[in-house]
């Protein structure tokens, strides 16, 4: 089949136009998928993690995925960037400063995705950050890769991909997974039917985990949430039906037209910003227990 | 009062990185021995570098499972944990207090039933 991808930029109507293309190729099997981007008039660069999510799916029901017609300035970023190497494009020789590159990797290739974090986090890739800022984005986007190992079952691996906007001082980073989405681990935990917006709602909440155990949970996304708030970045989620953002100190939640098959974290961090990341009231050692 | 042993997490987990469950477990399991002989334990955090939720809830969080709060606090110390850190950490224990002393109780806000459709 031919799939005429349209333009796709970071927000609820990008992942909904990833959810049908999801959807328009959920029967193929054995075929061959030919993704158009003719009609592609942007591509955010961070969203080709997402994509590969969607392109995994298809290509593990045995189908062949060819990427097709990709207007100049967007095949550029996606070269650079490695995402349309992994179609058969020729590798981007030229330099890459901005680019965090794409990656797949499954979810037991924790010392993968700590080479990459160094690589690309670190020195000249990203000059503004200060080290201290670079530290705790790197906690934080471990967090968010963390939950995914752990809570998306997902099959086909994890998906990163990012870009830094250096006129912005923005960088922009989305894990995204092919698992089975926020709402099905809160349904099964709270042996409700929850709507995908329900339970992106519920896992917010400090403490909230469907982790069972001996071991406490729950705080990862709140921590992850507290961040943006102190860097005035912004976080987006989307699962399944649901697609929540902050930015600005709002947050906002929406039930998406289509069913986006797992879960996909973007961050974007405020790279100029300087500020310590503790509460104004000092907490001794002494005083933690 | 004994000397305490003092349990460091970068050998411990061999490496800056502390960002896993399972290696938050294998501190756990340094700490929670020492703790039941009654022994002062100091966890010392010099040479790490990444420090997440997940690992703490894993290594210092569930022993609120096993010990009083009284106790812990008695035998427990940290060093050489950055600002930022102290704050999750104290964030992670205050979480781990109220998750042993109340399991979840079912929130009646969240029952709501929809279609696999929505």
């Amino acid at each position: 089949m031919i799939y005429y991808l349209p333009t796709i930029y970071s927000d609820q109507r990008g992942y909904e136009c990833l959810a049908e293309l999801a959807k328009a190729t959920a029967q193929l099997r054995a075929d061959r998928l030919e993704l158009d981007f003719s009609q592609v008039g942007f591509f955010d660069a961070n969203m080709a993690a997402p994509l590969g999510g969607v392109l995994a799916r298809a290509a593990n029901r045995l189908n062949v995925v060819e990427v097709v017609n990709v207007p100049e300035l967007i095949e550029r970023v996606l070269r650079k960037n490695g995402f349309l190497t992994h179609y058969r494009y020729p590798e981007w020789d030229g330099p890459s400063r901005t680019t965090l590159p794409f990656l797949r990797l499954q979810r037991s290739d924790e010392g993968l995705f700590e080479e990459y974090l160094q690589r690309h986090l670190r020195g000249k890739g990203i000059p503004k950050m200060s080290e201290g800022l670079g530290r705790v984005f790197k906690a934080k986007i471990y967090e968010v890769f963390q939950n995914a190992v752990i809570h998306s079952q997902s099959k086909l691996g994890i998906f990163v991909c990012g870009q830094f906007f250096p006129q912005k001082q923005r960088l922009d980073l989305t894990i995204s997974d092919a698992g089975i989405g926020i709402r099905e681990n809160v349904r099964r935990f709270l042996k409700v039917k929850i709507s995908s917006v329900g339970a992106i709602r519920w896992a917010l909440q400090e403490g909230h985990t469907t982790k069972k155990g001996k071991q406490p949970g729950g705080l990862g996304l709140k921590f992850l949430h507290d961040f943006v708030r102190l860097n005035k970045g912004r976080i987006q989620i989307a699962s399944r039906f649901g697609f929540y953002e902050f930015h600005g100190n709002k947050e906002s939640y929406a039930k998406m037209a289509t069913d986006y098959p797992g879960t996909a974290v973007t961050i974007e961090v405020n790279t100029a910003d300087t500020s310590a990341y503790r509460l104004a009231s000092e907490i001794s050692h002494e005083d933690i227990f | 009062m004994s000397k305490p042993v003092i349990v460091r997490v970068f050998d411990v987990v061999g490496g800056p990185v502390c960002v896993s469950a399972e290696d938050g477990q294998r501190v756990h399991e340094k700490i929670a021995p020492l703790l039941r002989e009654g022994q002062n334990v100091v966890v010392s955090f010099e040479q790490v570098e990444t420090l997440i939720s997940l690992f703490l809830n894993a290594a210092i969080g569930q022993l609120y499972g096993e010990f009083t709060e009284a106790r812990i606090r008695k035998l427990l110390a940290v060093r050489d944990l950055s600002a930022e850190d102290v704050e999750v950490l104290k964030r992670v224990v205050k979480n781990a207090k109220a998750y042993f002393k109340s399991p979840k109780k079912f929130d009646k806000a969240w029952k709501e039933e929809v279609g696999d459709e929505e």
